[in-house]
């Protein structure tokens, strides 16, 4: 076993042991600084498997937006902070029974289907230039959707999120988030909370 | 390989170094806590501003973080762009690139005309 | 591709992209950038005047174009380095789309003043919502949105490649889970349905990736032809093989609703807003359906033998679970769910039969019931109370004399679900049930013909209601305005033609078809 297949097979160890802390953790927000660990973990991995690309980007994204957004989430409810024994539903051995057998089957497709093939990892074959040299070459279109998929979804964040009421500069409710379009009205500037 | 052997020294050392501060503030601190210890930390302000419908975070978080996610990951995109631009042969690699940031700053034209930028 | 050919050839050339070919679908993007900068730049008051007839005109002139394209009798080819096949399904396919998106659109714009939130920030029942009613002004993102959606639905079908057709899944479905909770009354009912249709589409489109991965890892390439000639040439794993089409299965039965990955449809149908409730209806299930048949007809054919018995048993499961529940719904929109959960059934029977009639019958199917569920949902926006409409069927009782003619269609309409002759639905399912015999399929065509029966039991019964039983005193009214008339009238009229004269579309779905599909 080389010293790559160790350090592979101890992130693995790491990323499904905090995985299911995500899951079986008492505290909401430890559930999300669990993610946090076993998406670095993770990113580890792909960086072993010298997929650097994929693994810088599985850092900025998941670990650096995705997890303070899903944080965001959880404050922006009423979810509780502590230990709270609501988090563990009466469906929890379903899941489980429905999780293991989901495991077992795609471990047994993974492991059935590529037998004792083996692929030595090629330094250099996963990075941001081999994979810009792919996506540009190939994927020209899908890439330029995509971007429209970003463009829906911030439609959509502003949709869900900003209020849009027009209202009189007079009306004097400054603990309402309502003031959302400049194009429509005139200045808030009695309106601001003082910053420190 | 050889290359992340520096980043991952740089990594045990700031973690031996957060490690090591959280350990022995705990150990040699005095322990004397009073109601303004526990408050949440804001910069030794009152901690503002206070949610509207009774969650416990303003949405508009929630909107900064939509907004982080989304540039990131156009970021991610320009990377590899990056990376290949001397392989692009003509105008294309520009004009590409050129229409997928113009898509998202339509976005964040609509954010901005929103006021999705103000905090207030 | 592999990263040795990259480093051999460095040079990265501009890639052949035929706008002419994917004009149909940059039209409707376009037009909805144009709305986002409509949104950002507009004054509120006139972003309703702009958005509609923008919309509108995006999707006319997307529906004009493709008509050329497909008139034009030019030799087809996959698009765009290969990650769009514009072929003959898939301009019928993307044609029916857009006519349907445009009635969709009618009633979307009619109904934005009282289908729609004001203000989708707004918390439920808080002061801020009663303001924002009382503003009168409306959510008009939905316009782009829908705009988005309709561009999504167009590139999933015509998709070449499995990465590219979850890009377009992705494009489809998010704008659509975030207009399902856009709904003015009964906000709670239509958040939850956005909520569960997101979490559920989301692990779907999971299910979709996880399964495109091991075919990757079977064929060495996603792209749909690739793993067409990776088959033919047996070799590989087998088990990722076919652990890869199930997952793949699941992902797009999902999308279509098949049983049992249809849980979700009877929720989020009655928690939408009923206008986006059509669109999804109509449209998503033609993007969805045309998916399928790319990837079954293109990627899987010479494997038939071994999905064959999996899409058998859906397709049971799926006409016969959907004509029974449906038996006992008392809710409108549930009920015309689960009828719409069994004609996806009687859509998979056109995919099972793996032949070119299959296909053309499955074109046609697609149509005809696209135009005839608009037109029910048209209806069902149209019949209103205080509390807006009027969803319970009891509320429906002895709605044939008060307003005998919207009675009469919405029977009509109900009668073609059930697949009565002289209706599209009958010219539809015949064609369906006909090429799944020839294709051996007997048993299939049989459970078919007697979840048509059971179906057939539950529209009566509506019909029964509205005709036979006597008015509530405070029974709802028929609310008729010139959009929701227009876009009835179309449904009504396409269900007629295709029912008494199917023999022209017949044809147009039997040529679109007989060019098959690119590869």
């Amino acid at each position: 076993m080389t010293a790559q297949e160790i350090v592979f097979l101890l992130l693995g160890v790491v990323t499904v042991g905090s995985a299911v802390l995500v899951v079986t953790t008492r505290r909401l927000v430890h559930a999300a600084l669990w993610l946090v660990v076993s998406f670095g973990a993770l990113a580890g991995s792909y960086l072993v498997l010298t997929a650097e690309f994929v693994a810088w980007a599985q850092v900025l994204i998941y670990v650096g937006a995705v997890v303070v957004l899903l944080l965001f989430g959880v404050m922006l409810t009423e979810a509780p902070i502590g230990r709270s024994d609501a988090l563990d539903s009466g469906n929890r051995w379903a899941a489980l029974a429905i999780a293991t057998a989901t495991a077992g089957v795609l471990v047994t497709v993974v492991v059935r289907g590529f037998k004792d093939a083996y692929l030595p990892p090629r330094p250099g074959g996963g990075t941001a230039g081999v994979i810009g040299s792919s996506v540009f070459r190939g994927w020209v279109l899908p890439l330029e959707v995509l971007s429209l998929l970003l463009l829906a979804t911030l439609v959509g964040a502003i949709v869900l999120s900003r209020t849009d009421v027009v209202r009189e500069p007079s009306d004097d409710h400054d603990d309402h988030d309502d003031h959302g379009d400049p194009a429509d009205h005139g200045d808030h500037d009695g309106q601001g909370r003082g910053d420190a | 390989m050889d290359l992340y052997i520096p980043v991952v020294v740089l990594g045990v050392l700031a973690f031996g170094f957060a490690a090591f501060s959280v350990v022995m503030g705990s150990l040699t601190g005095p322990k004397r806590w009073n109601r303004a210890k526990l408050d949440a930390y804001e910069c030794g302000i009152e901690p503002t501003p206070q949610p509207v419908g009774g969650g416990r975070f303003p949405v508009k978080y929630y909107l900064t973080a939509m907004l982080f996610i989304v540039f990131d990951i156009e970021i991610i995109f320009l990377y590899p762009w990056a990376v290949a631009f001397d392989q692009f042969r003509g105008l294309f690699g520009l004009i590409e690139m050129a229409l997928f940031i113009v898509t998202v700053l339509v976005a964040y034209a609509y954010v901005w005309r929103r006021g999705g930028l103000e905090w207030d | 591709m592999n990263s040795v050919s990259v480093l051999a050839a460095p040079e990265i050339h501009a890639p052949p992209v035929e706008f002419s070919q994917l004009a149909p679908m940059l039209i409707v993007f376009g037009a909805a950038i144009v709305g986002v900068l409509a949104e950002a730049f507009v004054a509120r008051p006139a972003r309703y005047a702009v958005q509609f007839p923008l919309a509108l005109v995006g999707l006319a002139a997307a529906f004009c174009w493709t008509l050329w394209l497909g008139f034009s009798e030019k030799p087809q080819h996959a698009a765009a380095d290969g990650a769009v096949a514009v072929d003959g399904p898939t301009l019928f396919i993307q044609g029916t789309i857009l006519v349907l998106a445009m009635l969709s659109l009618l009633l979307i714009a009619e109904r934005a003043q009282d289908a729609f939130t004001a203000q989708a920030a707004a918390l439920p029942g808080s002061e801020a919502e009663q303001e924002s009613m009382a503003d009168g002004g409306i959510q008009t993102e939905i316009f782009p949105l829908t705009l988005f959606a309709v561009g999504g639905m167009m590139l999933f079908p015509a998709a070449n490649d499995l990465l590219t057709m979850f890009v377009g899944l992705e494009v489809m479905s998010l704008p659509l889970y975030l207009l399902c909770g856009l709904a003015r009354r009964r906000r709670l009912l239509s958040q939850e349905a956005a909520v569960k249709y997101f979490l559920l589409g989301a692990f779907s489109s999971a299910f979709f990736l996880y399964g495109t991965a091991l075919l990757y890892g079977y064929a060495g390439s996603v792209r749909l032809s690739a793993i067409s000639a990776a088959l033919s040439r047996s070799g590989g794993s087998e088990t990722l093989l076919l652990a890869g089409v199930a997952l793949l299965s699941v992902g797009l039965l999902f999308k279509i609703g098949a049983v049992p990955f249809h849980p979700w449809k009877p929720d989020v149908y009655q928690g939408a807003p009923t206008p986006i409730t059509a669109l999804m209806a109509s449209c998503t299930v033609v993007a969805a359906v045309g998916a399928a048949l790319r990837v079954f007809y293109v990627a899987f054919e010479t494997l038939r033998w071994d999905w064959r018995p999996m899409m058998w048993g859906v397709a049971i499961l799926t006409m016969m679970v959907g004509a029974i529940v449906a038996i006992t719904q008392t809710d409108i929109k549930r009920m015309l769910a689960y009828s719409s959960i069994a004609h996806g059934g009687f859509l998979l029977t056109g995919i099972v039969a793996t032949s070119e009639s299959g296909l053309s019958a499955t074109l046609f199917y697609l149509a005809a019931y696209g135009f005839t569920t608009v037109g029910a949902f048209a209806i069902v926006t149209m019949v209103r109370d205080t509390t807006g409409e009027a969803g319970h069927l009891g509320r429906w009782a002895g709605l044939g004399r008060r307003s005998p003619v919207i009675a009469g269609i919405f029977a009509f309409f109900l009668l073609a679900f059930a697949g009565i002759p002289l209706t599209s639905g009958f010219t539809g399912k015949f064609a369906v049930f006909q090429a799944a015999a020839d294709g051996g399929a007997v048993p299939l065509v049989i459970v078919g013909v007697l979840s048509s029966a059971i179906a057939a039991f539950f529209y009566v019964r509506v019909i029964v209601v509205m005709f036979f039983s006597e008015p509530e005193p405070d029974a709802p009214s028929v609310v008729t305005t010139a959009t929701t008339a227009t876009a009835v009238a179309l449904g009504l009229t396409a269900t007629v033609v295709l029912g008494v004269l199917p023999q022209p579309m017949l044809d147009l779905a039997g040529q679109a078809a007989t060019q098959l599909f690119v590869r």
